[in-house]
């Protein structure tokens, strides 16, 4: 039988396709990864030598080319496919690792706490981008090494929120309930506790894609990650070795910078509308700007609006 | 003109949400006289909070005033400007908040929190406002060595007190009291309103009285009215309310609960035509005990809960645990139901005590036997799952029912509690349903295993008075029907007496009486025992002492 109809995930579900801001960022999100998927078969290839180099837009090259005479547009398009794969591996990873410490740690309490938050603990105080660049230098360069230094630099701060969050679920009635009808603790967590923080799971994926992506980028700018691939990162490497801000050459780096930027933003928009659909009292505070006049709409003092109806 | 301090009418409020506003004031028209005792009642979502915030002005958003006029000092409050509105609150008007633990600030001490309103709304400066302070305290009986404690030091009764003192600061004319009593014990209780009355007879100020608790107001107030559904249906004189007054709803308010005192009303709850619970008992409960740490970095302290209780339960029973807060009432009930370990002391069910202090695994069978009824039903149906998952989870994990039987069966245990059609009720979310309703599938659920045993947690103390005694019905029929022994636990000694065959009184973790329970209504043994008998009859008004001097 279907009991799906009118549950908190469908209401959510119509939330966000009916939120302005959660539609456009996943929109902008889903023509990058559409470019990202099928870009390289149509655009030309981004390693090969096609024109002079450092050469401006042109009908040929629509973004010019690069210190290597390479395609910049092809080089982006390419650029986006292991940056946005890093990125959301990493996300995913790091939720999962956050959900499964911190929610086993919030949930048992006493010694496993102890235990696991002195783990969790132990990784917030390490400083964060010393140790990725370190790690990053002396493993071998590539996609898993990167995705690898960024999950464990990057998760603990998530295993604490999730952490508290369970820890005021674990006291609730409905818990207890579970409880005392004797489920089993791992059911409890995973069918009555997780659907629960989906909201807090969801906006953690995206804060960690977002870390995860600007880390990435920089630190393959720096010359961490491997050169020889192409990357948002690698891209912005090579236009500063080859000089691109000396020759005034603005179409290397200015479409890879930009991604950049519009990713994260179209992540954040979406995080917003996440935490409006999720969060009514914000939409109802917005709904009520929106009807009653600007000079009524004061702070502790309720509008009185006659002709309102 | 007339002499009216507070005059309302035609007010209408709404919350504007992305569908229709939802009018939560719908026409509301009113007048308090100077001096008078005014009383405002209603039930959850019945507008009457939304009424005093609006004459405040202090709705938050969502909300918008759309019409009417609140008058005071012959000015209209809700066409004056803003600048105006801060002048008039506190000065005409003040307001004493439901929880008073909220309504003071944790960090700042009684004195800076006294001083603050004086500050800002008089014009008192360094002696005269400590002059004022100390006034203040002694009008409300609190020590001025006390002045330099924070709230949490503080006991709840003396916090309320402390938030009618900041109320009076200034002596508004009127002082609104929004439920500045439900947070607090009934003893407790009686006492603050002694207090409001005693303050009143010699300050002289009006009071509009809000409250969900009618047979409070019916002992005090001058006049009543009544809300449902954001209109107002009744308002009189107290009298002709305590008669029954117009409107069907005031009667069902009035008779929906019944008293501590007098004479046992017949027919009230199902009760078993013959009592006979036998002699072996099903739960028997030996020197249980149990301690909390308080964390303190030099100084662990530990508070002892639960001390040394003993008592039995036998098979068909209902056994009352009656308590005021701290009493220790809630932990025996997670003791029972072993969501917790006890210190020391024994559990046994059937006889036998299972691993009660030493394993964190409790039996699966003791799972079965004794189920629990929770306090709040919004907080212990989980948001995202359907009443049909929260039947059935349990029957799965117990195996009790063949899967091809567990949709009749879920159905059939809806209709018992009232739910039906069962089929219609079983796909809603909890979010679809009313508190009442919500409670009767937590009762379905813990009937749905067919335990010998069910602890209740206070399970109609945050339902609305009308529905209160129908939840209390469905455990009456359910213990003739299955035999089934219950511990209720509860704040209240009216319901107890009349759906208990057994009361027993806790007081800081300890049992301080016993008996059967109407006995123990009509002749109390222990002083404790018979302040909480007066403190829940009606008539404690007129006994109290100042009522009498005054009249000589």
């Amino acid at each position: 039988m279907d009991y799906i109809h009118n549950s908190i995930f469908t209401r959510w579900i119509t939330g966000i396709i009916q939120n302005r801001k959660a539609v456009t960022g996943v929109g902008i999100i889903f023509v990058f990864i559409f470019l990202a998927v099928f870009g390289p078969f149509i655009t030309q290839d981004p390693t090969a030598f096609l024109s002079r180099p450092l050469s401006p837009p042109s009908w040929e090259h629509w973004l010019g080319t690069n210190g290597q005479g390479q395609d910049v547009l092809a080089q982006t398009i390419s650029g986006a496919r292991q940056t946005l794969l890093v990125g959301f591996t990493t996300g995913i990873m790091v939720v999962l690792i956050g959900a499964l410490i911190g929610g086993i740690s919030g949930y048992y309490g006493g010694r496993i706490d102890d235990i696991l938050s002195l783990l969790i603990n132990v990784f917030l105080v390490m400083p964060g981008l010393p140790l990725m660049v370190i790690l990053a230098s002396w493993l071998p360069p590539g996609p898993g090494t990167l995705t690898g230094v960024l999950v464990l630099t990057g998760w603990a701060w998530n295993a604490r929120v999730i952490r508290s969050q369970m820890m005021t679920f674990r006291n609730r009635d409905f818990v207890s309930a579970a409880i005392v009808s004797g489920e089993r603790n791992i059911r409890i967590i995973i069918i009555e506790i997780m659907p629960r923080m989906l909201s807090l799971l969801a906006s953690s994926f995206i804060g960690a894609s977002i870390y995860a992506i600007g880390a990435q980028v920089g630190l393959e700018f720096l010359g961490l990650g491997d050169v020889s691939t192409i990357t948002w990162g690698t891209n912005l490497y090579w236009a500063s070795n080859d000089m691109a801000l000396l020759t005034g050459s603005w179409w290397t780096f200015v479409p890879t910078g930009l991604s950049i930027a519009i990713v994260s933003f179209a992540l954040t928009l979406i995080n917003f509308g996440i935490d409006e659909v999720t969060n009514p009292r914000l939409i109802s505070e917005r709904v009520w700007r929106e009807n009653i006049p600007r000079d009524k709409a004061v702070n502790g003092i309720t509008p009185v609006v006659k002709d309102h109806e | 003109m007339n002499n009216s301090v507070l005059s309302i009418q035609n007010l209408c409020v709404n919350y504007i949400t992305p569908g229709n506003p939802v009018k939560a004031v719908n026409d509301v028209s009113f007048e308090i006289q100077q001096g008078e005792i005014f009383g405002l009642v209603g039930e959850s979502g019945s507008g009457k909070s939304t009424v005093v915030q609006a004459v405040l002005r202090t709705l938050p958003p969502p909300a918008v005033i759309t019409g009417g006029k609140v008058i005071i000092n012959n000015k209209d409050i809700l066409s004056i400007s803003n600048a105006d509105v801060l002048q008039y609150r506190w000065k005409q008007i003040s307001i004493v908040m439901q929880s008073a633990l909220n309504a003071l600030n944790p960090v700042l001490t009684i004195r800076e929190q006294i001083k603050d309103v004086l500050e800002i709304h008089s014009d008192l400066t360094g002696k005269a406002i400590d002059n004022r302070i100390h006034e203040l305290l002694s009008l409300i009986d609190i020590d001025v060595s006390r002045l330099d404690s924070y709230p949490h030091q503080l006991s709840g009764g003396m916090r309320q007190r402390v938030v009618i003192a900041i109320a009076l600061a200034l002596m508004p004319p009127l002082i609104i009291m929004d439920e500045p009593t439900t947070a607090l014990d009934v003893i407790v209780e009686r006492e603050i309103l002694a207090k409001i009355i005693e303050l009143r007879k010699e300050l002289g100020f009006t009071i509009l009285f809000i409250t969900h608790d009618i047979n409070l107001l019916l002992e005090f107030a001058d006049r009543l009215a009544i809300m449902r559904n954001g209109k107002l249906i009744e308002l009189g004189q107290t009298q002709k309310i305590r008669a029954g007054g117009e409107h069907s709803y005031t009667q069902k308010l009035i008779g929906a609960l019944p008293s501590a005192s007098g004479p046992r009303k017949k027919g009230l709850l199902s009760k078993p035509k013959n009592p006979d619970f036998g002699s072996k008992p099903l739960l028997e409960i030996k020197n249980l005990s149990k301690n909390f740490p308080v964390s303190g970095f030099f100084r662990p302290k530990l508070i002892e809960a639960v001390k040394e209780v003993s008592f039995q339960v036998f098979p068909g029973e209902i056994v009352a645990l009656v308590g005021e807060s701290g009493s220790g009432k809630s932990t025996i009930a997670k003791l029972i139901t072993r969501l917790i370990r006890p210190t020391s002391g024994d559990i046994f069910l059937n006889g036998t005590n299972k691993k009660v202090s030493e394993a964190r695994r409790v039996p699966l069978e003791y799972r079965k036997q004794v189920q629990m009824v929770f306090q709040d039903p919004f907080g212990s149906l989980n948001a995202v799952h359907t009443v049909y998952h929260h039947l059935v989870r349990p029957l799965l994990r117990h195996q009790l029912i063949p899967k091809d039987e567990l949709f009749n069966y879920i159905i059939e245990m809806l209709e018992n509690v009232g739910l039906s059609p069962g089929a219609m009720f079983a796909e809603k979310f909890p979010h679809e349903m009313s508190g009442g309703e919500r409670q009767r599938v937590a009762l379905a659920r813990a009937l749905s295993l067919e335990p010998d045993l069910i602890v209740a947690d206070e399970p109609t103390s945050m339902l609305d008075v009308s529905i209160r005694m129908e939840i209390l019905e469905v455990l009456a029929q359910m213990r003739i029907k299955k035999n089934l022994s219950i511990i209720f636990i509860t704040h209240d000694l009216a319901s107890a007496r009349y759906l208990a065959d057994r009361i027993i009184v806790l007081q800081h973790g300890s049992i301080v009486e016993q008996g059967l329970a109407e006995d123990l209504i009509q002749s109390p043994e222990k002083t404790y025992t018979k302040q909480l008998v007066k403190a829940a009859s009606p008539g404690w008004f007129e006994s109290l002492s100042f009522n009498h001097k005054k009249k000589d």
